[in-house]
C-alpha cells in the first residue's frame, strides 16, 4: 500500500500498526459524524413531512398524513441500527457499510416525502461524497448497490415513482445508476489515493521513530563508553 | 464484561431486525398509499343542468374539483398547468375549490388555492358545502372532467400518475388530445383526498 520504502521488518510492522490506528481513529470519527447526521436527517424528514403534507383529508375531517407516520417510524427504524453501531462498534467495517446503506435509504425516503422532486435526488450525490471521508472504496460500492437496487426494484414493481413513466425500458435503472457510477469513479480513486497517503505518512512516522530510537541507542552507548573512560561531558 | 458484550450483541441484532423490517414496511406502506386511487366519480354523461358553472359554447370545458387542504392536489394542479399550456386558448377551465359548512373564514385560502389562482385563464370557484362536487358526482380531489362543445362528457378521471406525483401520464395526454379536437374518450384513475366526507353525503 505504502510508496514509502521501509526495508526494516520491525519498522514495516510499526508502520502497519500506525496506519491501522490512524484509520481506526479517522473512521470512528466519521462514524460519529454520520450518527449525528442521521439523527438530523430523521428530524428533517419529520419536519418536511409536517410542512409539506401534514394531514390527509376527507371533507372537513382530517387525519395525520401517512407521510408523517413514515417519517417518524420509518426514519426511526432506518436510524436506530447505524447510530447504535457508531457508538457500540465504532471504526468497524460492518458499521460503515450499514451507515452507507442507511444514508442511501434516507435519500429514498426524502425523495418520497418531497413527492419525487428531482432536486431531492442531489441528496444521493452529496451522501456519496460524505461517505468518501471513510477512505474505504468498498463503502462507496455498498451505497451504489443500495441506490441501484432501489431503482431496479421500484422500476419493476412501481416504475412511475422513479422514472415518471409507467412503462420504462428494462435497462432504465442502469442509466440512473450510471450517473452515480460517474461520481463513484472519482470518489473511489480519491479513497484509494487517500488511503495510500495515510500509509505513506504512517511509514514516514515509523521510519522517524526508528531513527530516533537508533539515535537514542547511539547516544546511550556513547555516554556509557565515555563514562568508562572517565570522561564527563560539560553541560551546555 | 462478558455480560455487557452479550447485551450489546443482542441490542445490535434487535436493531438489525427492526432496520430490515422498517425498510420493507415503509416501502410497502408508501407503495400502497401512492398507487391506490381514490373513489372514481359517478359523472353525468352530459353537462349537469343544475350546475352554476357556465359551459363553454362552441369549445370544450374542463372542470377540476379540488380539496384545498389536500397536499397531493398540488401535483394535479401542476399537471393542469401543463394541460392548459398545451390546449387551445378557447378551452374554458374551472377549478372548483371545496369549502365545508361552518368552516372558518379563509379555510380554503391555501397554497392549493393560490396555485389554482395562478393558472392562466382558469376560473376559480369556491364550492360551498361541495354542492358542485355532488352535481358532478365527485368523491376525490383532482377529479377532472372534459366536456366537449356539445356538452358531452369526453374525459373523466385524474391527471397525475400517482398520488402526489406529477409527471407525464396517460390522463394528461388524453385531456390534451381531446381538447385539441381529437375524437374518442378517455379516463384515468384519480389520486387524492376525499372531497366530501361520508357524513356530509347523507
Amino acid at each position: 500500500m505504502s510508496e514509502f520504502a521501509v526495508s526494516d521488518p520491525k519498522t514495516a510492522e510499526r508502520a502497519a500498526e500506525l496506519e491501522k490506528e490512524q484509520s481506526y481513529i479517522r473512521r470512528a470519527k466519521v462514524d460519529r459524524m454520520f450518527a449525528f447526521l442521521l439523527i438530523v436527517q430523521w428530524i428533517a424528514c419529520i419536519i418536511a413531512a409536517i410542512v409539506i403534507s401534514p394531514y390527509a383529508w376527507e371533507g372537513k375531517e382530517r387525519v395525520l398524513h401517512m407521510h408523517v407516520w413514515v417519517a417518524i417510524l420509518g426514519g426511526a427504524g432506518i436510524t436506530i441500527l447505524p447510530v447504535m453501531l457508531a457508538f457500540l462498534r465504532p471504526g468497524t467495517k460492518l458499521t460503515r457499510h450499514v451507515i452507507a446503506a442507511s444514508q442511501m435509504l434516507f435519500s429514498a425516503l426524502l425523495i418520497h416525502l418531497t413527492g419525487g422532486r428531482i432536486e431531492t435526488h442531489f441528496h444521493v450525490f452529496g451522501s456519496l461524497a460524505f461517505l468518501a471521508f471513510y477512505l474505504d472504496w468498498q463503502v462507496i460500492v455498498t451505497a451504489t448497490v443500495v441506490v441501484a437496487a432501489d431503482h431496479f426494484l421500484r422500476g419493476i414493481f412501481w416504475p412511475e415513482s422513479v422514472y415518471g413513466v409507467s412503462n420504462p425500458e428494462w435497462w432504465r435503472f442502469l442509466e440512473h445508476a450510471g450517473w452515480v457510477a460517474f461520481e463513484d469513479v472519482f470518489l473511489i480513486w480519491s479513497c484509494i489515493f487517500g488511503q495510500r497517503e495515510m500509509a505513506n505518512a504512517a511509514a514516514r512516522q515509523a521510519a522517524i521513530e526508528h531513527l530516533s530510537e537508533q539515535e537514542q541507542l547511539k547516544t546511550a552507548a556513547l555516554e556509557m563508553a565515555m563514562a568508562e573512560m572517565g570522561v564527563t561531558t560539560a553541560p551546555g | 464484561m462478558r455480560t455487557r458484550s452479550v447485551i450489546v450483541t443482542a441490542a445490535i441484532v434487535t436493531a438489525s431486525i427492526v432496520w430490515i423490517g422498517t425498510v420493507g414496511a415503509a416501502y410497502r406502506a408508501i407503495r400502497r398509499f401512492e398507487t391506490t386511487p381514490g373513489r372514481a366519480a359517478v359523472a353525468p354523461r352530459n353537462w349537469p343542468a343544475d350546475s352554476t358553472l357556465v359551459r363553454n359554447q362552441g369549445a370544450p370545458t374542463l372542470v377540476m374539483l379540488v380539496h384545498p387542504q389536500c397536499s397531493c392536489t398540488r401535483a394535479s394542479l401542476a399537471e393542469l398547468q401543463a394541460v392548459i399550456e398545451n390546449s387551445p386558448r378557447s378551452l374554458r377551465t374551472y377549478v372548483v375549490v371545496y369549502r365545508p359548512s361552518q368552516a372558518k373564514p379563509g379555510w380554503e385560502q391555501t397554497d392549493v388555492y393560490t396555485a389554482a389562482m395562478r393558472l392562466r385563464g382558469a376560473r376559480v370557484i369556491v364550492d360551498e358545502e361541495g354542492r358542485e362536487a355532488k352535481r358532478f358526482g365527485t368523491f376525490t380531489s383532482g377529479q377532472t372532467f372534459l366536456y366537449d362543445a356539445q356538452g358531452a362528457l369526453r374525459f373523466e378521471g385524474g391527471i397525475t400518475m400517482l398520488r402526489g406525483h406529477a409527471g407525464l401520464n396517460s390522463g394528461r395526454v388524453d385531456v390534451i388530445r381531446i381538447a385539441n379536437g381529437e375524437s374518442g374518450k378517455g379516463s384515468h384513475p384519480v389520486f387524492g383526498c376525499s372531497i366530501v366526507a361520508r357524513s356530509e353525503r347523507r
